[in-house]
């Protein structure tokens, strides 16, 4: 297995993937956000509860590869409990590095355990789907 | 005939990809040195426009570009050169057929039967036509195995049904649908059909006058040919009753101020210039075809594809999606716990090129309740070593992934 494999799917991916961050279905979430990507059938649900411009509550649930599960994972596991413009940042900050071509760019471990998907454009999707969903979510809210 | 390992040398791809396993052939095919050749000997020594020029690259050009709708009429198992018409793809001859020929005869109430192995090509352009008329979409059912269920085929067909349209070949399961038993059953409730060869003009018999197909379709590209270029075949007086969908030069007898008279099929429906040097490389690809002994390289792939099965299916975990009587050299699977396109990239990085997903055909994943699928789909340059390849990286993957 080459090592370009290796790393995009690291242990703190296949742990995401395996044992995903408050992955529950929740009918009476105040927002209910679906991030669907219509080429690969990949859906996940995000179940929110807003309260004084913050996150209050977070969850997801559904269906999609191991990248794209980790890293909507990662996304409730870093959005719980954030104010609303501090979590936009978070969002921008991480897509951005996703796009740029520095080496390491500053980022927490977690979402810098996606940087390797930049060698896997195919793959750039599955790690953005659920991060632009939010992020649309948040820029009406 | 060719051993798969002989026909691969004639392939260039391999020469500069020596290591790739190519099991994509469902979407498209690599093309062989004769096409690539062929065309290429075409721009450098023949190249001229058709139907027009009074030179003589423009005559040469005409006659080698109609010599190949001869080429394809033999080649379907048809015997006039005007029932073929070219067009863009697959999909735009279904768009003409469902244009041209249907849309103008529904009402509503009226049907269109399809079956629930469609993919979307022929599929949507049926929807759409059924919105604008208020015609309704009805669909054969599966059973479990994936087969279509031909007591609810007899069962649907009525006097509102207005055309069968269906796939010879299934591009997920590989299902092979018995077209001149379904032909001829729809012919008994006076119902054309249309027959989606996409999958099947490549190696399987095709005899559309036996059968007695009304309509059949194929992509150049899935045939060994060059992309850009689809065929629809079709009974002469049905193309006869059909009015063009698109209009310009070259499809018209007369034109005046207020009014034009179309040319008649098949260049009524081929408007603009077309694409020469695409159907000078189909012409090439029906060479191709037509050099090798079809029922042994059927057998061949047949061979291959049990051999495959067979070594998959002693992997743990590893079950194949649907179990069809009559199957193509074409298959999906699904692995316990791994998502398609995880396998996908796992298999890439082997340099083993599948497909993982929908297969365009969201309605039958949705009828087989999987969101994904990972397929293999075989072409005569596959080989055994290939397959070894396929089932030795799925091992490596379940390990990793465990």
């Amino acid at each position: 297995m080459s090592e370009k494999l290796k790393q995009l799917y690291q242990e703190l991916i296949l742990q995401h993937h395996r044992h995903p961050v408050h992955f529950e279905k929740r009918e009476d979430a105040g927002a209910v956000i679906e991030a669907y990507n219509p080429i690969c059938g990949d859906r996940f649900q995000l179940y929110l509860d807003m309260a004084d411009e913050k996150i209050a509550r977070i969850s997801f649930y559904g269906y999609g590869c191991a990248i794209s599960k980790a890293a909507t994972s990662v996304l409730v596991s870093q959005m719980d409990g954030q104010g609303v413009i501090q979590a936009a940042q978070t969002i921008e900050r991480f897509l951005h590095a996703l796009q740029s071509t520095e080496e390491n760019p500053i980022l927490e471990n977690e979402l810098a355990a996606f940087l390797p998907a930049r060698q896997f454009p195919e793959r750039m999707q599955c790690v953005t789907l659920s991060w632009e969903a939010l992020k649309t979510f948040l820029a009406g809210y | 005939m060719l051993a798969p390992e002989q026909i691969r040398r004639e392939f260039p791809l391999f020469q500069h990809h020596p290591e790739l396993v190519y099991l994509d052939n469902a979407a498209t095919t690599q093309k062989p040195s004769n096409v690539i050749e062929g065309i290429r000997g075409f721009y450098e020594k023949d190249y001229g426009t058709v139907h027009r020029g009074l030179y003589d690259l423009a005559g040469s050009a005409s006659a080698r570009y109609e010599a190949v709708r001869q080429k394809v009429v033999t080649y379907v198992g048809m015997k006039d050169a005007r029932q073929v018409v070219f067009t863009s793809g697959a999909t735009a001859a279904i768009n003409l057929v469902a244009h041209s020929y249907l849309m103008p005869r529904l009402k509503k109430g009226d049907e269109i039967l399809i079956s629930a192995l469609e993919h979307h090509a022929n599929w949507i352009p049926w929807q759409q036509i059924g919105h604008k008329t208020g015609a309704q979409l009805r669909i054969i059912p599966l059973d479990k195995a994936g087969n279509l269920s031909f007591s609810a085929f007899r069962q649907m067909l009525n006097a509102q049904t207005k055309l069968l349209a269906i796939t010879h070949i299934s591009n997920v399961l590989g299902t092979i649908n018995p077209v001149p038993d379904m032909v001829e059953l729809a012919h008994q409730h006076g119902v054309p059909v249309l027959v989606d060869g996409a999958q099947s003009a490549a190696h399987y018999p095709i005899h559309l006058d036996d059968w007695g197909v009304d309509f059949f379709v194929f992509s150049a590209h899935k045939l060994y040919g060059p992309t850009g270029l689809g065929v629809l075949c079709a009974k002469f007086q049905h193309l006869q009753e059909m009015q063009p969908l698109f209009t310009g030069g070259a499809m018209v007898r007369a034109v005046s101020l207020e009014q034009t008279t179309f040319a008649a099929p098949p260049q009524r429906f081929e408007a603009g210039t077309p694409p020469i040097a695409a159907v000078i490389g189909l012409g090439h690809a029906l060479d191709f075809l037509n050099g090798i002994d079809k029922a042994m390289a059927l057998a061949q792939l047949n061979d291959l594809n049990q051999y495959a099965l067979e070594l998959l299916s002693k992997i743990n975990g590893w079950q194949r999606v649907g179990q069809p009587h009559q199957s193509s050299a074409l298959f999906s699977f699904v692995l316990d716990g791994i998502h398609p396109h995880d396998i996908a990239t796992f298999l890439a990085a082997a340099n083993i090129a599948v497909r993982a997903g929908h297969h365009c055909a969201q309605p039958l994943m949705r009828e087989l309740d999987l969101p994904a699928t990972t397929r293999v789909s075989l072409a005569l340059y596959n080989t055994r070593q290939d397959m070894d390849r396929l089932a030795e990286a799925l091992k490596e993957l379940i390990k990793f992934w465990s």
